[in-house]
This record gives C-alpha cells, sequence and structure tokens, in this order.
C-alpha cells in the first residue's frame, strides 16, 4: 500500500506528522495522525515547590 | 548586499524561541531584508526532505532552538548541522537543556507511566506506551525513541554560538543578528549575552548582609532597591551570565538562571550552592544547616535551565 507522509507539519504551534495509506485505485484507505513530541512536565513537575509552578509551566509553550 | 540564508528550528521547546523572533517588533524588517529563510517550520511549509534536497554548508546561519529529547530531534540537528555553515543554539534549551531538561531528574519509564498511566485524567487500562514502530492493517507508522536522558544540542554535533535565555530578549537577538549581518561574530564558542553575571548588572543595594531565614516567594514581598538574596530569596543572579536586562529582577522576582552559567562559572548549581551556602548569618555548623534546610528543592531551583549541561548531566537512578 502506497503511503504518503507528511512530516513535518508546518505552521502551527507544536510538532506533528500524518501519513496516509492510499489504497490500489489511489483513494485513501486510512490515515494516522502522530504528535512525536512528549517533555515529561507531568513528572518533572512532582517535588517542585508549587510556587515555582508558574515559573515552569509556561514552557509547555510559549506561542 | 545578497541575503544569508537562515534557517530556525524547534526541537524540544516550547515555540516561545520562535516567537522571541517576532518580539523584536518593527526591526523583523531588517531582518527580512538581511535574511533568506530557508526552513522553519513554525510559520513555513519546508519540509525535511527540503533540507535533504539542500548541498552541504549551504545555510549560512542556522538558529536550533530546543533541547534534544527523542531520535527525530538528533537527527534534525545532525541534517541541519551538516547543511549549515554556523550553527547557533538558541535559547535555554538548546544551550543548557532549559526546563525540558528537569526531565533528567526522572528517566523514560517514570515520565511514561505517569503521563500515560497515572495521571487522573488518563484513561489507558491495556497499557498502551509509545512505540517506535507498529504495525497497522495499511503497513507501518513509525514514532521518533524517546531518550532515557535530555541532552543539550552540544551534546549532540558541533555549535559554534550560543545564544542563551527563555527566552533570549529582542536586545540579544538583534546584536546577534547584527553580529552575523556585520560579520564581526566573536571567536567560535562564545555566547552572544553579557560575560559578567547577573549581579553585576544588577542595581539592588547590596550590603553583605546574611541571612537567618530563606523565605519562599509567595511569604513576603521583597523590598524592591535591596538585594534579593539579602532579604533571604533565593536568586540565581551570583551564578547566571548577564544580559537578559535583569527582567525579573525588575519586576521583584528573583531569578532562575535562564541565561546560564556566565564565562567564569562551570556549573551553576555548584556555585549556587557555594553562594548560599556563605549566605547563612551563623558560624555554627548546625544552625547553618537549620536555615537552609528549610530550602526547598535546591536542586531544582539551581540547576533550573541546565542540568544536561552541568557536570552532574542527570540524576542517577537504579535500572537505568
Amino acid at each position: 500500500m502506497k503511503k504518503i507522509s507528511i512530516d513535518p507539519i508546518t505552521r502551527l504551534e507544536g510538532h506533528g506528522k500524518i501519513d496516509i495509506f492510499l489504497d490500489d485505485s489511489g483513494n485513501v484507505a486510512n490515515a494516522y495522525f502522530q504528535v512525536p513530541e512528549l517533555r515529561g512536565f507531568e513528572r518533572f513537575c512532582e517535588g517542585r515547590p508549587v510556587e515555582e509552578l508558574p515559573r515552569i509551566v509556561p514552557r509547555i509553550c510559549g506561542v | 548586499m545578497a541575503k544569508f540564508k537562515l534557517a530556525q528550528y524547534w526541537a524540544a521547546s516550547c515555540g516561545g524561541c520562535d516567537v522571541a523572533v517576532l518580539d523584536v517588533h518593527e526591526k523583523i524588517l531588517d531582518i527580512a531584508e538581511a535574511a533568506e529563510l530557508v526552513f522553519w517550520p513554525i510559520a513555513l511549509d519546508f519540509k525535511y526532505k527540503d533540507v535533504e534536497a539542500m548541498e552541504d554548508k549551504s545555510i549560512d546561519v542556522c538558529l536550533f532552538n530546543g533541547a534534544i529529547r527523542n531520535s527525530e530531534q538528533k537527527h534534525v540537528a545532525e541534517l541541519l548541522r551538516k547543511k549549515s555553515k554556523v550553527m547557533i543554539a538558541f535559547g535555554a534549551c538548546a544551550c543548557y537543556g532549559g526546563i525540558p531538561g528537569l526531565a533528567n531528574f526522572t528517566n523514560r519509564k517514570e515520565i511514561f507511566n505517569t503521563v500515560y498511566k497515572e495521571t487522573l485524567s488518563t484513561v489507558n487500562p491495556e497499557g498502551i506506551f509509545p512505540k517506535t514502530s507498529i504495525e497497522v492493517p495499511e503497513g507501518e507508522v513509525t514514532l521518533p525513541e524517546f531518550f532515557n536522558t535530555v541532552k543539550t544540542l552540544d551534546q549532540v554535533v558541533q555549535v559554534e554560538y550560543y545564544i542563551p535565555g527563555c527566552p533570549p530578549t529582542p536586545k540579544t537577538i538583534l546584536n546577534a543578528i547584527d553580529a552575523i549581518v556585520k560579520n564581526q561574530l566573536p571567536p567560535i564558542g562564545s555566547t552572544l549575552a553579557g560575560k559578567k553575571t547577573l549581579c553585576d548588572e544588577c542595581d539592588r543595594k547590596k550590603e553583605e548582609r546574611k541571612i537567618s531565614k530563606i523565605y519562599r516567594s509567595h511569604e513576603i514581598i521583597p523590598d524592591p532597591e535591596i538585594c534579593l538574596l539579602e532579604q533571604g530569596l533565593i536568586c540565581c543572579g551570583p551564578a547566571t551570565r548577564s544580559g537578559c536586562e535583569t527582567r525579573c529582577i525588575n519586576v521583584n522576582m528573583p531569578c532562575r538562571g535562564c541565561y546560564g552559567p556566565s564565562d567564569e562559572v562551570s556549573d551553576q548549581g555548584a556555585k549556587l550552592l557555594s553562594a548560599v551556602g556563605s549566605l547563612a548569618d551563623s558560624n555554627d555548623e548546625e544552625k547553618i544547616k537549620e536555615i537552609l534546610d528549610e530550602f526547598e528543592d535546591p536542586a531544582g531551583l539551581f540547576y533550573r535551565f541546565s542540568l544536561p549541561a552541568s557536570l552532574l548531566h542527570r540524576k542517577t537512578m537504579k535500572g537505568d
């Protein structure tokens, strides 16, 4: 099956990739949207003093 | 004059560095006059294959922001290095690891467990974690490998210059662009910001006063004229590079070190540890310990932006 990859997805905030699979007649059989981005704020914010979080979590998204 | 070819890329970052370039306001027109953008995913539709098709060293300057967190980011760093004459680590994450570098206090296993299993809003009864490759009925789809350890840009490729900050200020950015355009870049390896520490630039009164209590930032409203450290608030100024125009200090907030270590400091956290240790108002070891024990999370504060670049690199964990 033919695969078209759009990588990276551009003109937006964040990282993404789209894989489109085409069937024998060239129609879309299925498409997968993937976010290859993970930094782990959910984990590394644990153990930080709560008053520091307003200075850490703005870096989840700076746009 | 021919325009210089400019690429910008984001790895493990928040997009704030890309937006910081726009914070120069109308001066962006001068940058557009001087530079031709050949790759900038947040704003223009170029793909990786476009970069792959470029001749080696055909990009004059690459401003690379973000830390190296996964194999895709490492691959693109290597690709852009090959295609660029000058590679610049742009922002705290690329220079020192930045906020994503706090993940070096934990590891891949713990992050995956928390993010995909333990958080209250996660529903994942089958315990599915990200995989680098997965078979789907139509074929294979892939994801980059999530590394165990966050790296700085210069830990994976050679870097010529560093523009620090979270994010770099408009002045820092414009000075750097100006040096590029005028071909007046300093020796390779230089950081394009101040040379001294933030304390050297800070206007607050310093009286060599010792402290008998360390305060958390929500506990007091500090006097805006006096050194924050001398008021018992931990400030990273003594080890942090100048050049940010004391932005946080100006709004009565202590520095958190986003400009990284200054020229004379090799390890930001170690330097801060020694600076704070000498502040305690006692010669009695027990009393000093009592004062400093009130200080919450020293490692997470002293290495807030620079753990991957530090001598420690990461916390050593069983099973890694």
